[in-house]
């Protein structure tokens, strides 16, 4: 009765993707549900990243890219009818390594909505204030506004690209593997964030460390190989797992 | 505690390879240095030897006769003038052309020169005395009174004039004294002749003093013949005692010193005594002393080469006299007007490269074709660029000529780098904007292109240093005019093309220096500057 009442947010279905000849995703089939934290495990190459990256379009610029299969993302096809630019606005992303812009804090989280038109000061302003806050580093950072972004601590740096994300007003938010780059406390920090963010995106995160996505997910799905093996609510998988390959890489054996 | 053998070798071979190093690293240091600092110090000082008719004594207050008062050369503060000798003098005063002071002070300024009316005892004398055989030519001004003089002098360019020492007084800062050198050495013709293939090269002043000293006895000591020194003394009337003063201040004859009474006597005394050497004004010598030889004296002449002066006058008798202002001035011109054409091209063409071409087989040729173009020596584009431009177009030699050949020959190295250092931005800063819903325009606007400015200036800079050093490029398309540039067909010349010429053409050691000296400058200064703006960006970024 509960899955019922939640809606869902992305859906793809029968999803293939090619590098050139190679296949790196397989009949992927996946439900990503609104307000939920998607975690998306799996061994090395397996394809989950791949998979995060289709779901904003970033493998777009990658040539010799093939797609096949449908995602749908508030019930449009994103490869058909979406704008990509529309869409990579409402599917935001946080990458592996903090990336933030060789620029000023404040031009960073302001970059976004510069970037889609917004010049009033006041409104900026405003938006930095708000973004900044919703990543949990406004009291940290407000005296260092206009100090430059890359001089800042690694674990603030990612915090500061979500402030980024989430300065142009996202719907979900991916994250793809967020914390491999940082210190355990940094890491502490952005599940904690990621557990307030919840309540008002939807984010699919992308993880090594399987206690993190113990920690912070809703629900799972494992990969292997380019094939979802089993997906799930994400006690069921830890806990329960129906397959044995989930069985094995959740308890160690491989990966 | 026990090194193995092994050990003990690896670094030994350290040791060796350190010391080579080493080695290499003061030996470039040596080289780089000793290359900039020569320039730099034949660019800032010069000294030449110079050989005159006259000695390197000077005569503010000079005393013509016991009749009238002693005579004072007044110039205008802005002739850069120390001394001048008494031929120079009566060249300027009576030559049937206009002089400049080009010969004499470099300057490219006419001389103005002024007299006092005709009449009085002291006139006469002086105008005797700057006119020789000759007469003063009509040029000259007459000034009615020496105050009026002073004024005139001291408000026209480049005058010269003349006035009584007692009116030298008080003339301050208004005009300036010029010293004048009139005393020559003549020798008894023996004591140059050419004896078992050795003969007397000019003496130095040293020499001439250690003469009257009595410390050089045979003129071997001084690269001459075997034979005695017999040195002569002026006659002792008023006009010469500058010459007693002169030459032994301390009042110290040597016995073997001989003395005479009248000029009349002193030419003969010379005449007659082989071996012998005296001091007498020049005018005297070219008048009463004939059949004697004038003793050429070698003056050591130096001082500031680069001055201020050399940097804000504007060149002239290719180069010779004034400064370099107009070729400064065409170098910076000729580097804004190359890079205005060359960047946009080179940037816009390796964003392209970089950014939207495909990676495929047309980008290698093209990557190829830059680096091989990056490489050619620049006489090839000076070829292509007189050919083409100059002929094919019709553009002619000239500005326009010269900024389209440097720009074809610096936009590959602007395309190399300003490519690598595209490159270099992180793949990451790209896909972080792209996925704020940025458009890849303004990703590269706006991200990818601030953060690769430093490398692209570096590039600039690059092109910017090949540009100032260019020479054979533009000795084909830019010609050699040393005026400022006028328009987009005036031919003219860079400190480079222009160092070049003053060499080939061996106008002056001293200048071709002085402009090499600028030219490291500038580029130092462009370097310098370069550096702290990187400096500045990269803190702006953070890194």
């Amino acid at each position: 009765m509960e899955k019922n009442e939640t809606k869902l947010k992305i859906k793809v279905d029968n999803l293939d993707l090619y590098y050139g000849d190679f296949q790196a995703l397989k009949e992927v089939d996946m439900d990503i549900e609104e307000n939920k934290v998607t975690a998306l495990i799996g061994p090395s190459g397996c394809g989950k990243s791949t998979f995060i990256r289709t779901l904003n379009r970033m493998n777009d610029l990658i040539d010799d890219v093939t797609i096949t299969g449908n995602i749908t993302y508030d019930g449009t096809d994103i490869y058909g009818g979406y704008d990509v630019i529309e869409l990579r606005k409402k599917i935001g992303m946080v990458f592996q390594k903090p990336n933030p812009f060789p620029m000023s804090v404040y031009d960073n989280v302001a970059y976004g909505p510069k970037t889609h038109g917004i010049k009033n000061k006041a409104q900026l302003d405003e938006i930095v204030e708000r973004s900044l806050r919703g990543a949990a580093l406004w009291e940290e950072i407000k005296d260092r506004l206009h100090k430059p972004a890359l001089g800042i601590s690694g674990g603030q740096q990612q915090r500061l690209c979500i402030a980024r994300v989430l300065a142009v007003e996202p719907d979900v938010v991916l994250m793809d593997e967020p914390t491999s780059a940082l210190d355990p406390i940094s890491t502490s920090r952005i599940e904690d964030l990621i557990d307030d963010l919840k309540k008002n995106y939807t984010i699919v995160i992308v993880t090594h460390n399987m206690q993190q996505a113990g920690r912070i997910s809703d629900s799972t799905s494992f990969f292997f190989e380019g094939v979802v093996i089993e997906t799930g609510p994400t006690e069921e998988i830890f806990f329960n797992p129906r397959n044995k390959k989930t069985e094995d890489y959740i308890s160690g054996r491989f990966g | 505690m026990i090194i193995s053998a092994h050990t003990k070798k690896t670094k030994r071979q350290e040791q060796i390879a350190k010391g080579f190093i080493w080695f290499f690293v003061i030996f470039t240091i040596i080289i780089l240095a000793w290359i900039v600092l020569y320039v730099l110090f034949r660019g800032f000082y010069f000294r030449n030897e110079v050989n005159y008719d006259v000695n390197d004594m000077k005569e503010q207050q000079i005393i013509l006769n016991e009749d009238v008062e002693p005579v004072v050369f007044i110039v205008h503060p802005g002739v850069r003038l120390d001394d001048l000798t008494m031929q120079e003098l009566r060249t300027i005063y009576t030559k049937a052309r206009k002089e400049k002071w080009g010969p004499y002070t470099q300057q490219d300024l006419r001389v103005e020169t002024f007299v006092l009316p005709p009449g009085t005892a002291f006139t006469d004398t002086v105008n005797g005395f700057i006119e020789g055989p000759e007469e003063i030519n009509k040029f000259a001004t007459t000034a009615a009174d020496p105050q009026s003089m002073i004024g005139k002098v001291s408000s026209t360019r480049g005058a010269i004039g003349y006035i009584p020492a007692s009116a030298a007084e008080d003339i301050g800062k208004k005009v300036k004294i010029a010293s004048i050198r009139r005393i020559s050495a003549v020798v008894h013709p023996s004591v140059k002749e050419i004896v078992n293939n050795v003969q007397m090269q000019e003496l130095t002043p040293e020499q001439l003093e250690d003469i009257f000293r009595g410390e050089i006895e045979n003129w071997r000591e001084v690269g001459g013949i075997d034979l005695p020194v017999r040195p002569i003394l002026p006659p002792k009337s008023l006009p010469y005692s500058v010459i007693h003063e002169k030459i032994l201040p301390d009042g110290f004859i040597p016995e073997e010193v001989r003395q005479t009474d009248t000029l009349e006597e002193f030419c003969e005394a010379i005449k007659t005594t082989p071996g012998a050497v005296g001091l007498c004004f020049y005018n005297n010598i070219i008048e009463t002393g004939e059949g004697l030889h004038i003793e050429e004296i070698r003056r050591v002449e130096s001082g500031m080469n680069l001055t201020i002066h050399y940097l804000i006058e504007a060149p002239a008798r290719s180069g010779a006299w004034g400064g370099i202002s107009t070729i400064i001035i065409n170098t910076f011109f000729l580097i804004l007007f190359t890079l205005l054409f060359s960047t946009p091209i080179g940037v816009l063409g390796a964003i392209y490269l970089v950014e939207y071409a495909r990676q495929g087989r047309l980008v290698k040729i093209l990557r190829l074709g830059t680096e091989t173009l990056a490489g050619i020596p620049s006489i090839v584009f000076g070829l292509f660029g007189s050919i083409f431009f100059v002929n094919m177009l019709g553009l002619g030699i000239g500005f326009i000529s010269a900024t389209l050949t440097v720009t074809m020959m610096i936009l590959p190295t602007i395309i190399r780098t300003t490519e690598e250092a595209l490159k270099a931005v992180p793949i990451s800063f790209r896909e972080g904007s792209l996925a704020l819903g940025a458009t890849k325009l303004q990703t590269i606007a706006r991200v990818v292109i601030p953060a690769a400015s430093p490398g692209i200036l570096t590039g600039i800079i690059l092109a910017v240093g090949r540009t100032v050093g260019e020479t054979a490029v533009l000795i084909y398309t830019l010609g050699s005019n040393y005026e400022l540039v006028r328009g987009p067909s005036s031919s003219a010349r860079v400190l480079s093309l222009h160092l070049y010429n003053m060499f080939a053409e061996a106008i002056s050691f001293d200048r071709t220096f002085a402009t090499g000296a600028i030219l490291i400058f500038i580029v130092l200064l462009v370097n310098y500057s370069t550096t702290k703006m990187i400096g500045r960006m990269n803190r702006m970024a953070g890194k």
